[in-house]
């Protein structure tokens, strides 16, 4: 067997892609115009799929920062934070995050995959046992390969289910860390936070919860689910990325452990990787004061939310969960899955397109990002896309 | 707990997940191979497995199974560290 013989289930699916003259997976985006608006293969195009959840990546603020830091920082750090040295900034956005928290500490990480990978093997280690949902993203899964900790897995949002478990563990599982994220990806569904803590605490377990997808989103201040659901003093890590609804690109951790400075050293994503760049990290600190400020954005975040939700489930799809910055319509068959995103597509709207095994169960879907950016217009012309598959059911009127 | 006797309870819950793909599921059937579990079969089939036995199997022991029967010798390392 060569080498390469390993790449041929890929090389098959990349063909699969070929013959169908779709490629969901290699889309370039020819020109960004707004936050919700680009040009992809010469058609003006909604941008649905970007997981921009605030429309931070066009916030003037954000850029003038950015442009201030890239002409008096450089263009980059060249280095690890370890080996070549932090810049004040890396570690003052630290300290802002724990502080928006009403956390002990923090720890900026190169993206937000890094974060987990970062944070989950820096923490577990050989013969340590790390509890982690179903349906976790693949940073969590590769931070517990990492790691080198026994991995268990429960059943998605399934809090008896972890408690079953961390029992069996015995004395190990006040040892143990349980890992979950506040809202999932794919289908945008929550976890049962409260039930969660109820159960770590019982076992005395350590909790760290990834807000990727509920920062800026939920919450009055928009710190996430953490916050909504009133948990966030008993969450001992929270691990977040700034890629999403602060525009940009990184990630971080925030806890309210006595050794997170130390964590970082043993910390091999964080330790040898290069350092965010100054223009980057300011934008990032920008955008994090107007994230907390933006109640706003999240008012209009969750309006267009519903619209969208309301708009899809009168057409009779089937949705992936309540309404929320995530929607996501179960299509199915993967062929149909494909054509029917790129339909869409052609249709002027771009949402992301996720089949077996990257999903939950067996169903194919199309993953639709809201953000606070689009306009009722712009989601009104999404569901008119939506509308125009030929398997849709055509909307009642007023509807 | 024999192996014989976790073996057979074992073929009983991976049936299901078999599909017919093999006429008789055996210690020397593979999960994969035969069988054409993808990953997140495995994973399904794994979560079924810890529930009859009521053990739970870490996902990095499983690396080194490709068979029925070695699931069956894991499952049984697995009942004794937990008993």
């Amino acid at each position: 067997m060569s080498l390469n013989a390993r790449l041929q289930a890929v090389r098959a699916v990349r063909e699969e892609l070929a013959t169908l003259g779709i490629d969901p997976f290699g889309v370039e985006i020819d020109q960004i115009i707004t936050p919700t608006e680009g040009v992809i293969q010469g058609r003006p195009t909604i941008l649905a799929g970007t997981n921009n959840y605030l429309g931070m990546t066009f916030n003037e603020a954000c850029i003038a920062a950015a442009r201030t830091a890239l002409e008096t920082a450089g263009t980059g750090t060249t280095g690890s934070r370890m080996a070549n040295g932090s810049y004040a900034s890396h570690r003052e956005l630290e300290v802002e995050l724990a502080r928006f928290y009403g956390k002990r500490d923090g720890i900026v990480f190169s993206t937000g995959y890094q974060a987990n990978l970062g944070m989950i093997s820096a923490l577990a280690g050989p013969g340590d046992n790390v509890l982690i949902d179903a349906d976790s993203h693949a940073s969590i899964y590769d931070g517990c390969k990492l790691s080198g900790a026994n991995v268990i897995r429960f059943r998605h949002n399934d809090p008896a289910d972890l408690a079953k478990r961390l029992r069996r563990l015995g004395a190990d599982a006040s040892k143990a860390l349980i890992v979950i994220e506040g809202v999932y990806s794919m289908l945008g569904d929550r976890a049962p936070l409260q039930e969660f803590v109820n159960v770590k605490k019982e076992f005395g377990a350590a909790l760290l919860v990834d807000e990727a997808h509920s920062m800026g989103v939920l919450g009055e201040r928009g710190q996430g689910l953490v916050e909504e659901a009133g948990v966030l003093a008993d969450v001992d890590y929270v691990v977040g990325t700034f890629s999403k609804s602060l525009g940009n690109t990184g990630g971080f951790c925030v806890g309210d452990s006595e050794d997170m400075d130390v964590l970082r050293y043993a910390s091999r994503p964080y330790v040898f990787t290069a350092s965010l760049a100054p223009a980057t990290i300011a934008a990032t600190r920008q955008a994090l004061k107007v994230l907390e400020a933006a109640t706003d954005l999240r008012e209009r975040l969750r309006e267009n939310a519903e619209r969208l939700h309301a708009g899809l489930s009168a057409l009779g799809f089937q949705l992936g969960a309540p309404a929320n910055a995530v929607v996501a319509v179960l299509v199915g068959e993967k062929v149909e899955a494909l054509r029917f995103w790129d339909h869409l597509l052609k249709h002027g709207v771009y949402v992301n397109v996720m089949v077996p095994p990257a999903t939950p169960g067996e169903s194919s879907l199309l993953r639709c990002s809201v953000s606070a950016a689009h306009t009722p217009e712009q989601i009104d012309a999404i569901c008119a896309a939506f509308a125009s598959w030929p398997g849709a059911r055509q909307p009642a009127h007023g509807g | 707990m024999n192996l014989p006797d976790i073996t057979t309870r074992l073929i009983q819950i991976v049936t299901p997940f078999g599909q017919g793909r093999v006429p008789v599921i055996s210690a020397a059937t593979e999960l994969t191979g035969d069988l054409e579990l993808d990953s997140l079969r495995v994973m399904d089939l794994m979560l079924a497995v810890e529930d009859e036995f009521d053990i739970s199997v870490p996902i990095n022991s499983l690396a080194d199974v490709r068979t029925v029967g070695d699931l069956a010798v894991l499952i049984q390392k697995t009942v004794g560290e937990s008993a």
